[in-house]
């Protein structure tokens, strides 16, 4: 009866054990991916402040609101750009960013552009218009594979079959701390760029070669080029940040776990030590008398 | 002699940072010079060379796609791509142009054409670029 029960014990310790092998190593692979994507992700950010900024102020500056790609239109259709991640097993990160796209659907006609597997499955199986799916190019990501991608968008809200787009994606803010977000994409808007009081003159002209429509124009594509490349950059680092959390604290468990199964297991060696002793002395006693 | 700060700026690095006495850049209108103290100027990049002088020696890059943004704190030239003419490898350059060559024998969509057309033209530019 003992002796079962130490089995018992033993068996589920070298289960235990297997599973935090996995997380221990899916750990390490997280991290030192997680290394790779964090300094992708500083790399690109001085570019994309820097757009910014500039688009902000090409917006401020050619206020005339003649662009299409800033004026609002009513919304009949708007797009969804959802970035999640290729792999499970990354704690809530998948299904925050997921959580926080229906969010933003809700009360709209939504199609969507999936990046990652497992949007691309979340939105298969709920039956959603998918005008595209870009699985598995996150970790590989480059900005020219951006363009494909955002072509097609412009196309469409050229042609109005979309009315506006937003990106869902999840902010690296620390390794540990992401935050999925959720981002307009078209028509353009930015802070104070719309605030039609529009104070007198605009300040010192800036020359635009050939013309400011043309510029911006021009600009634009490569505005949201950048936009998207960096979200991808951000999402995958914070899949990894996320994992590598996930398996951390998975880990830890295991080895508590463990720690709980070896005390039960040398109780019941105690016990059963304990009751043979009992059980040869009474028959010692037995065999004396 | 006066300089100006020039950053050079793509996705994935700071190209280039610092103080340059002249720039020329291939804008979508045609090659462009900027001296220190240059009027706001704003236009977008084409497909060319980005040639950045400073102390009478001057270095080449091959750039693509962007734009240049010159105001009175600096310059910065956003750039979809950009590479030192010596770091140009240029087997691969031909091998891209060989590519886009053999995809615009293929009669796809006209969509398709253009891309392998820009290919095309940015391989050219770099080759080009690099035999400089």
């Amino acid at each position: 009866m003992a002796s079962g029960n130490m089995k018992d014990i033993k068996r589920r310790m070298k289960s235990v054990q297997s599973t935090m092998q996995i997380t221990k190593a899916m750990e390490l692979v997280a991290s030192s991916k997680l290394r790779h994507a964090k300094e992708r992700v500083l790399r690109s950010r001085p570019y994309f402040n820097t757009m910014y900024e500039t688009m902000a102020r090409i917006a401020k500056e050619t206020r005339d609101g003649d662009s299409i790609y800033t004026k609002a239109r009513t919304v009949k259709k708007s797009l969804f750009i959802v970035i999640a991640g290729d792999r499970g097993l990354a704690g809530g990160y998948n299904s925050n960013v997921l959580k926080l796209a229906a969010a933003q659907m809700a009360g709209k006609t939504p199609c969507v552009v999936t990046i990652g597997k497992k949007s691309q499955e979340y939105y298969a199986k709920r039956n959603f218009e998918v005008l595209a799916d870009f699985p598995g190019i996150a970790e590989t990501m480059q900005i020219q594979d951006t363009h494909d991608i955002v072509d097609d968008m412009l196309a469409r809200f050229r042609d109005g079959s979309i009315d506006e787009a937003y990106i869902c994606y999840t902010e690296f803010v620390s390794p540990m701390v992401q935050e999925a977000r959720c981002q307009k994409l078209l028509p353009l808007s930015f802070p104070g760029s719309d605030d039609s009081a529009g104070k007198g003159k605009p300040q010192a002209l800036t020359e635009y070669d050939p013309s400011p429509e043309a510029v911006f124009s021009a600009i634009v594509p490569e505005y949201l080029n950048g936009v998207l490349y960096g979200a991808v950059v951000e999402s995958y680092a914070s899949e990894q940040s996320a994992r590598r959390m996930a398996m951390e604290s998975a880990s830890d468990n295991a080895s508590e776990m463990i720690e709980n199964l070896n005390l039960s297991y040398n109780r019941a060696r105690q016990a059963a030590i304990t009751q043979e002793i009992t059980e040869i002395v009474a028959g010692s006693g037995q065999v004396g008398a | 002699m006066a300089t100006f700060h020039l950053k050079v700026l793509t996705a994935d690095k700071v190209f280039f940072e610092g103080d340059v006495d002249r720039i020329v850049v291939r804008t979508t209108q045609g090659d462009v010079g900027i001296l220190p103290n240059h009027v706001k100027y704003l236009a977008a990049i084409g497909i060319g060379g980005l040639t950045i002088i400073t102390g009478g020696t001057s270095r080449m890059a091959a750039i693509a796609g962007g734009f240049v943004d010159v105001s009175k704190e600096g310059t910065v030239i956003l750039a979809r791509t950009c590479e030192w003419a010596d770091e140009i490898d240029i087997n691969r350059a031909r091998a891209a142009e060989e590519r886009a060559k053999a995809q615009l024998q293929h009669k796809e969509s006209s969509n398709a054409q253009d891309v392998a057309a820009a290919k095309l033209k940015k391989a050219i530019n770099r080759i080009r670029i690099a035999q400089k």
